[in-house]
């Protein structure tokens, strides 16, 4: 059993390939044609009695068509159906309850369901028949990666969900066959791929079918419609493929955590605000990446989950920098001798700068400060940058980095929170405690050496899409 | 200690009464439903005389006896297969181990290599033999493993008991078949038809082994045993469904040039039959997709042996050739019990071509009343939109035939050979 907590959101997945084959004409109309009438009998398909979701790792199935529901019923909400999923550690329709979540983190639960379609038939029916068409031809076979997703708050019914599964269905097989149409070229064809991405609200969650393979730089006339279609700015990328949606219950793959201060409680000031990073960036630390950087390697560190921010955001395309690359770099740019490479030297803010330009062709703002306790006085620039730029702050000041990734602050007191990720930490990826002994965590004007002077690297937001 | 196997009372007669009516040698071969624990033999067909067989029948044709096993086999509804040969014969027991050794192994080669689904790992693997001498009646049961090329004769328990076919419960359903392939742009043979058609059905048979199998719309945990069913006096019947999910194709290019294609489509039925009081889901789910499996691949190597044509046309005008595959009819082993067997009716034949065939290949005496024939209708050709106008005169054509030419610009009607069904289904082998 999963445990889901009460008034969180569903997410209500269906995925499953469909298969799209057909003998194409010759002449270029019949072969439009033709892919049309294949997209229209699959369509018809997802329209049928045929037509299954089975919710993984259960045994609940679901004729949405026929409204038959096994062992559920259609007004069963949707969050119940998750007592139906089967976990590995326990026995089926046990009462143990799986390995027990952090109770802060964000619940969004994912209902997973399977897209099949039923061969058998009420009988009895017509025999086979073995039809040969003998024509030169092109003859069309791809195997198309439904997935379409709803969100349902709290008391919506299985039924709800599916009934608007099977609208999403319908219009996503639409939405394929356009792009499949589009992008035809003679009898090269791209297979339509839908990604899902979360928009700001109202607009939630949205899917768009891209055409597979066709790198983002060749898309951008796409993203323009898209930009337009859901009134977003067209300042930043909300539709490259970075930007997809990472759904809760897949976990990332490299190991790092994303976000650690999404679980933390926002200090309470008098009048104050709060202003934050962003997005989604990655938890860059000390010790990872097998690499022993316990005592130099925190600003590469810091630089790092900026790295990470600008991948994620869909801004550039190249993976996070080793320590190595990062040196590379700045031997490369002039600033540092070639033995600078895998040595054990410290970098600072303006390292980090010159790095973000050379690598990432990113611009960066440098704040200094000249005395610790002066930036106390600095809220009103972080909390701009933060609202303007969004992006993690690297700050450098004696021997020691941190990022902020972002302030709390009263315009009217003064008063001043900095959000710290710390890249100092040597431990596990243990969001538990990482948040409770501080190593990401809220701290206050007395965090910084009141003497020390520090330099503040505050990365800037190109302007595209 | 060897297996043991459960056998008819039937069977015995059936055995006493060729002992007594043949002369020479009699080979035959047994039929039912192998298990873990023990096996049940619930019939036993002799081979077949060949016609020009001048020889007094002293010799054992090897090759004869396992196409009749093939021809067996195909009609064997899930669950039934055939599970070993017999020979009647004078000589001594210990001499005829060598014949009947050779004769499982021949006969388990051809069958398999028919068989699309991959073989499991709890299969029996071991096939049984007997040796009747005619005048003492004295039986000699042996097994020999299939698998292992070095098998030794083993003993085994044979032992007849009554009711043995009573007891069986029955699962069942009607399956959509729908399946298209690509003929490749240079024929050379019906042989490059057939390989497309058959690399179709493998992948199709993928499918279908993967897919997701239901009683009474519920999914079962593969150790549970089958409740519940609709009880018909004392048999067990179970409607099963079946749903599936095509495989994830990772493939670069989706279009590829062709020749045209082929596409199969209708419904089957198929049905399995379980020995046991108390089936368990797994094995049904098993049999009954073996049993859906090799009834489409059985039908669909008929009709490529006896009709396809092979002549292509060089024009590009498109050419659509419908053929139907023939319906399933079944017959009762027993006048009581659900045990069937089954055959396979063109839409040319009659009946009496059933019963015929019953008799030839299962030696059982079966009236035409005793088919059931309600379980799947005759495939209907289905006209193109494309075609219509141009076929009127092309549907009416002469009788007996299987197939039908449809052209855009010109309808050819070509009258095949309306052959004699009987003869070519068995005797071209």
């Amino acid at each position: 059993m999963v445990l889901v907590e009460s008034n969180s959101v569903t997410i209500v997945r269906v995925r499953g390939p469909l298969e799209l084959r057909c003998l194409l004409d010759s002449t270029d109309d019949l072969v439009l044609m033709a892919i049309s009438r294949a997209f229209q009998s699959l369509r018809s398909q997802v329209k049928s009695q045929s037509c299954v979701f089975a919710v993984c790792g259960s045994p609940v199935i679901i004729w949405p068509n026929t409204g038959v529901y096994e062992e559920i019923t259609p007004d069963t909400p949707c969050e119940d159906v998750f007592q139906w999923i089967q976990t590995d550690e326990q026995e089926p329709g046990g009462r143990r309850s799986a390995k027990k979540k952090s109770k802060r983190a964000i619940s969004v639960n994912v209902l997973n369901l399977s897209l099949m379609m039923e061969v058998t038939r009420p009988g009895p029916l017509s025999a086979p028949v073995l039809s040969k068409t003998v024509q030169k031809s092109n003859f069309l076979s791809a195997t198309l990666p439904i997935d379409c997703v709803v969100r349902t708050s709290c008391n919506n019914t299985i039924r709800e969900a599916c009934e608007q599964l099977l609208e999403a269905l319908t219009q996503q097989l639409f939405e394929m066959e356009k792009v499949t149409l589009q992008h035809m070229k003679g009898t090269t064809l791209l297979v339509p791929e839908p990604v899902h991405f979360l928009l700001p609200e109202p607009k939630g969650l949205v899917t768009v079918v891209f055409p597979a393979g066709v790198p983002d730089r060749e898309l951008e006339t796409q993203r323009r419609e898209l930009h337009q279609q859901f009134d977003l700015p067209d300042d930043r990328p909300y539709f490259r493929r970075a930007n997809a949606f990472h759904f809760p219950d897949e976990p990332y793959k490299d190991g790092y955590l994303r976000n650690p201060h999404a679980v933390l409680t926002h200090p309470n000031l008098d009048n104050g605000k709060v202003y934050l990073v962003q997005g989604i960036y990655s938890y860059h630390h000390y010790m990872q990446d097998r690499a022993d950087d316990n005592g130099w390697g925190c600003a590469y560190r810091s630089l790092q989950t900026i790295c990470s921010w600008y991948q994620q955001q869909g801004y550039v395309e190249r993976s996070v920098p080793s320590h190595k690359e990062i040196q590379q770099a700045l031997v490369d740019v002039g600033d540092k001798q070639a033995s600078f490479v895998g040595s054990r030297q410290w970098i600072g803010s303006i390292e980090v700068q010159a790095v973000l330009n050379h690598l990432l062709g990113i611009t960066s703002k440098i704040m200094f400060v000249s005395q610790g306790l002066e930036l106390a006085s600095k809220g009103r620039e972080l909390a701009n940058h933060f609202l303007t730029e969004g992006t993690p702050v690297m700050i450098g000041g004696g021997v020691l980095a941190h990022t902020i990734l972002g302030v709390a602050w009263s315009e009217t007191t003064g008063q001043i929170r900095y959000l710290i990720l710390d890249p100092h930490y040597t431990g596990a990826e243990d969001l538990q405690t990482i948040t409770d002994k501080g190593w990401c965590g809220w701290k206050g004007p007395d965090f910084w050496d009141q003497t020390a002077y520090y330099n503040l690297c505050l990365p800037q937001r190109p302007r595209f899409i | 200690m060897g297996r043991s196997y459960i056998v008819e009372d039937d069977v015995e007669e059936y055995l006493c009464k060729l002992c007594s009516t043949q002369s020479g040698t009699v080979t035959g071969l047994f039929i039912g439903q192998c298990s873990i624990q023990r096996d049940f033999i619930v019939m036993a067909a002799r081979t077949p005389q060949k016609e020009e067989s001048a020889d007094d029948g002293q010799l054992v044709d090897k090759e004869w006896l396992s196409e009749h096993a093939r021809q067996v086999s195909r009609m064997l509804p899930g669950g039934l297969s055939v599970l070993g040969v017999f020979i009647i014969s004078d000589s001594d027991a210990k001499d005829s181990l060598t014949t009947l050794r050779q004769l499982v192994f021949a006969v388990e080669n051809l069958i398999s290599s028919e068989q699309l689904w991959s073989p499991a790992d709890d299969d029996v693997t071991d096939r049984v033999t007997l040796h009747v001498n005619p005048k003492t009646r004295k039986t000699v049961c042996r097994t020999f493993d299939v698998t292992d090329p070095k098998t030794v004769a083993k003993p085994a328990d044979w032992k007849y008991q009554s009711r043995v076919c009573s007891n069986w419960a029955t699962v069942l359903c009607w399956l959509d078949v729908d399946l298209l392939v690509p003929i490749p742009e240079k024929i050379t043979s019906t042989k490059t038809v057939e390989k497309c058609l058959m690399e179709g059905l493998k992948s199709w048979t993928h499918q279908i082994e993967s897919g997701v199998f239901l009683i009474d719309g519920k999914k079962l945990p593969e150790d549970s045993e089958l409740k519940g069913g609709q009880k018909k006096s004392t048999r067990q019947t179970y409607t099963a469904q079946l749903l599936v999910s095509p495989d994830m194709q990772k493939s670069s290019d989706v279009v590829q040039r062709c020749g045209g294609s082929l596409s199969v489509r209708g419904v089957i039925h198929s049905r399995a039959f379980l020995h046991s009081n108390k089936p368990k889901a797994k094995l049904a789910e098993r049999l009954l997709k073996m049993d859906v499996v090799s009834t489409v691949a059985t039908r669909v190597q008929m009709l490529l042996e006896e009709t396809l044509t092979s002549e292509e046309s060089s024009r590009d005008v498109k050419q659509t050739e419908q053929l139907c595959l023939p319906r399933r009819v079944f017959c009762p082993v027993k006048v009581t019990g659900p045990l069937c067997v089954c055959d396979y009716q063109f839409s040319d034949e009659g009946l009496t071509e059933i019963t015929d065939r019953l008799k030839e290949m299962l030696d059982t005496d079966a009236a035409e009343d005793d088919l059931d024939t309600t379980q799947e209708m005759s495939a209907e050709l289905i006209q193109s939109e494309a075609t219509e106008e141009a076929t009127a005169e092309t549907v009416e054509a002469s009788e007996p035939r299987r197939d039908i030419y449809i052209g855009v610009a010109v309808g050819i009607a070509v009258a095949l050979l309306a052959t004699a069904a009987s003869a070519l289904y068995f005797s071209d082998a």
